[in-house]
């Protein structure tokens, strides 16, 4: 009953309240506007409440002719205090929860199957954004209702990949992978700004999110002109065979010195250490750089480090997803 | 003998400080808490206006959306050294250093700070660590933001110029050390007989707390500065990817000091409010014990915020939920502060003098700043807002609005103390009027561009925010007025003010006790404490000779 009440008021006050607000182009988009709605009334209400007291308490209280010294008044109160202190104490614990929860629908990756990979790379002062197929352009092409994951890497200083009506930002740091997941909900084009300081252009490492109404138009798209440079794949394919991986690593399915590649993304491997690890991202840019530090059970640490190139470090990356998940 | 007749007694028949001594050595080489204040006070006024040039030029240059006055590379420049400035050199020495110094001993009815020799060390190592910034100016200034995120800042191509910024940090951060321990030892060590803990007025509360985060936090800026120092020079592989290093460890160090630093600036600024607003409403202040350990709980939490700048840096969802609800925890006693300030002004007699009203102004300012921080301290909200104007706007109103208003309220609030003249109140008036408009119509109008999504450290921006960013300049046009005419009064009442009283307010804090401005020793002989907030014995005499506690009043 009550929600049935208080709900139509919520959204009221959510539309009434920050009509300023861009559009909601995401999946998250209307939970964390939620959020903001709650939290901009909460404060509006407290910042009214000071202000009120302020000027009411000058204007009756203003030392004037009769009124040059104070009326008796308590110089302290302890439960007038304590409750002060414990209201914004509970309402800011609501704050946090309400965010929390928003949050982690967030952060944690999109439930959806078959999700749109795409490969971010952050440059002074452009973004590079590889599409699965190959397709490598300096626009992010997405398709509405597609849950979608973004794999951010740089290859120079941090940069920040912030997308305004998707209410999603995620920096991209140099030797290390981060991850963003959501589903883009609206058709269009979106402003794609860079949010951490790189330097001169900074303020013109923009691009385009274009998000297409169905599969067949982003199919459409990933068709036409295939990119002139080597696709990340091919890249990868290339480096898996040009420095030498291939000769300790096979392709099917066979253990060599090293275990195989297929199969490898996205299982569980047994360490030597007793430990286990999951093959994603960080685990391979770490076993390529430093192959010693987490070492598969049942196979020798007699692996070299083998210095990538980031894009060359992404194209291996991708070419490891198309050799199958573990059966 | 009571205080106040002690007061008069010592008038203007003892030598001033400002006399006691000539020449430009007898300043230098002074161990003399007031005349280190005063030095430090020129020197902090100088960098505001320096800092303020900048931000005057970012403006202008934002009033066209493709920029267009100056260069992107100059741009980057100038916000990277009004940040630096700003935050280093103004506003966190800026209360304790100037204001601090020169009313600690005084409330303490004290004859200096516990080490006279250290302090002056400390005002030495501010002086040679402005230089350095100065000295960054000249080798063509850096572009880093005065944040100094690496790889970005110790990238290879990078000058003189960063190590000099890098070597500014760790000194600037040694003078704010030695300033914090001294004040702790002095309110330790040299309390006045009958002042007890609780007996304190609550600005050497709040200058006890900052010190305990100068003292605690500053030594991280140090290291972070040397190692990044190192890094740059040697490739230790400590922050840089290529030599094996982790940028987000430099960010984690560098929160740890920049966080706390934050309430660095702002608990003297509560400190400040709280006997402004006691003073002028005429009334003991609400709920001291609460507001003293308000400070102390602002100091102690404050340590453990600092991974709220980093939600959407990669660091682990754990952390960003522990910091999240940390930060959530420190609102709570700015809550309680606000709450208590207001209830100070209930049913009291209020005195809308200068400082009063740059208090009020606080309550409207820091109301904003504080609450805006919600947004930035719960994780869902502050994944689109982080880094964007909305952040720039936020820290404004704390960092800068609400520290700058305490400022100048306790400025004008001791001007009389300090100089032995009264500014004029007209101008004090409407230059805190100014200051609150133009600080207003300035930043407001940046959390709605902030929300709209425009990014900061921008030096052009994108058509839709252009109205946004014109009103903000216009805003900036006011500010900068206000404060002009803020200096220019008190400046030229140094020529044309009225004689001070030795207790031109009323206030029953034991500086207002000593002569205006006081001899060299504050005090003929070391007065008696009453309570710091006991108004009902102080009867003004007339504007020419102040307030004068009543004969047979207790002290």
């Amino acid at each position: 009953m009550t929600s049935r009440l208080l709900e139509p008021l919520a959204a009221a006050l959510l539309a009434a309240g920050p009509g300023y607000l861009p559009e909601r182009a995401s999946s998250v988009a209307e939970s964390v506007d939620r959020v903001f709605g709650f939290i901009f009334w909460l404060s509006l209400f407290f910042l009214a409440l000071i202000l009120a007291l302020t000027a009411l308490f000058v204007v009756r209280y203003r030392a004037r002719p009769g009124r040059t010294e104070p009326e008796p008044s308590p110089s302290h109160h302890s439960r007038l205090e304590l409750l002060w202190s414990g209201i914004p104490l509970a309402l800011v614990m609501v704050v946090f929860a309400v965010s929390t929860v928003a949050w982690l629908g967030m952060i944690e990756p999109e439930a959806g199957k078959d999700p749109l990979r795409v490969q971010v790379t952050g440059r002074k002062w452009s973004w590079w954004f590889d599409h699965p197929g190959g397709q490598g352009a300096a626009e992010l092409h997405l398709v509405a209702g597609r849950p979608t994951e973004l794999v951010l890497a740089s290859t120079d200083v941090i940069h920040s990949l912030y997308l305004p009506d998707f209410r999603l930002k995620q920096d991209a740091v140099p030797g290390r992978f981060t991850r963003m997941a959501f589903t883009p909900i609206l058709a269009g084009t979106f402003p794609i700004y860079c949010a951490e300081y790189c330097g001169t252009d900074h303020s013109r490492m923009t691009a385009s999110a274009v998000v297409h109404p169905d599969q067949a138009s982003y199919d459409a798209w990933a068709r036409q002109g295939a990119a002139e440079a080597l696709s990340l794949l091919d890249l990868g394919r290339k480096v898996a065979a040009a420095k030498g991986c291939l000769a300790c690593h096979s392709l099917d399915g066979a253990p060599r010195v090293g275990p195989s590649f297929k199969g490898l993304w996205g299982r569980e491997e047994k360490l030597a250490d007793g430990t286990s690890v999951r093959v994603d991202e960080n685990y391979l840019r770490e076993s390529v750089l430093k192959p010693g530090a987490k070492v598969v059970a049942g196979f020798a640490n007699v692996m070299p480090p083998v210095p990538l190139e980031e894009r060359e470090m992404q194209g291996f990356i991708a070419f490891l997803q198309t050799l199958g998940n573990a059966p | 003998m009571t205080t106040a007749a002690a007061g008069t007694a010592q008038g203007p028949a003892a030598e001033s400080y400002l006399h006691h001594g000539r020449g430009l050595r007898s300043w230098l080489f002074t161990v003399d808490h007031k005349r280190i204040g005063i030095m430090y006070l020129a020197l902090i006024a100088a960098a505001l206006f320096l800092g303020g040039v900048f931000a005057m030029v970012l403006r202008m240059n934002l009033w066209w959306h493709g920029g267009g006055l100056v260069s992107n590379d100059a741009y980057n420049k100038l916000f990277t050294l009004h940040g630096a400035v700003m935050v280093f050199l103004f506003v966190i020495p800026g209360i304790p250093a100037a204001l601090g110094n020169f009313v600690l001993p005084l409330q303490l009815g004290a004859k200096d700070v516990a080490f006279p020799r250290v302090n002056l060390l400390s005002f030495w190592l501010y002086s040679l660590g402005s230089a350095l910034f100065v000295a960054v100016l000249v080798v063509g200034g850096v572009d880093t933001g005065w944040t100094l995120y690496p790889p970005y800042s110790l990238e290879g191509a990078r000058g003189l110029g960063i190590l000099l910024a890098l070597a500014a940090l760790f000194v600037v951060g040694f003078s704010s050390i030695l300033t914090g321990l001294n004040f702790i030892a002095t309110i330790h060590t040299m309390r006045p007989p009958g002042m007890g803990w609780f007996g304190l007025p609550l600005f050497l509360w709040a200058l006890y707390a900052t010190g305990i985060i100068q003292i605690v936090a500053t030594p991280v800026l140090g290291i972070t500065a040397a190692m990044g120092f190192l890094e740059r020079l040697f490739h230790l592989g400590l922050f840089m990817p290529e030599y094996g290093g982790d940028p987000v460890l430099f960010q984690h160090f560098f929160w740890f000091y920049s966080h706390p630093a934050v309430y660095i600036m702002i608990l003297p600024a509560m400190g400040i409010v709280s006997e402004v607003v006691s003073v002028f409403s005429r009334k003991p202040i609400f709920g001291y014990r609460f507001i003293a350990m308000s400070s102390i709980a602002i100091a102690v939490i404050g340590f453990f915020v600092w991974g709220h700048h980093m939600f959407v840096s990669g660091q682990s969802k754990w952390a960003s939920l522990v910091f999240s609800f940390l930060t959530m925890l420190v609102a709570v006693p700015s809550a309680i502060k606000t709450f208590n300030w207001l209830a100070t002004m209930y049913k009291g007699a209020i005195v809308l003098k200068t400082p009063m009203i740059y208090v009020l102004s606080f309550f409207a300012i820091f109301g904003i700043g504080g609450l805006t921080g919600l947004f930035l301290g719960s994780l869902a909200t502050d994944i689109p807002l982080h880094d964007t104007y909305f952040v720039v706007a936020h820290f404004h109103f704390v960092m800068v609005g609400s520290v700058l208003t305490a400022f100048l309220a306790g400025l004008h609030y001791w001007w009389p103390k300090m100089t032995g003249r009264m500014y004029g109140e007209t101008t004090g008036r409407l230059s805190a009027l100014l200051v609150l408009v133009g600080f207003n119509v300035t930043f407001i109008p940046q959390f709605f561009a902030g929300v709209a999504g425009m990014p900061r450290r921008y030096a052009t921006y994108a058509a839709v925010f252009q109205t946004n960013n014109r009103v903000s300049t216009v805003g900036s046009f006011i500010l900068a007025a206000g404060l002009c005419l803020a200096v220019g009064g008190l400046l030229a009442s140094l020529a044309r003010g009225r004689r001070a009283p030795a207790n031109p307010w009323g206030a029953a804090s034991l500086e207002w006790s000593a002569a205006s401005p006081p001899s060299h020793h504050n005090f003929d002989r070391t007065p008696t404490a009453g309570d710091p907030y006991d108004f009902s014995g102080l009867r003004l005499v007339s504007e020419e000779a102040g307030y004068v506690r009543a004969a047979g009043e207790a002290p």
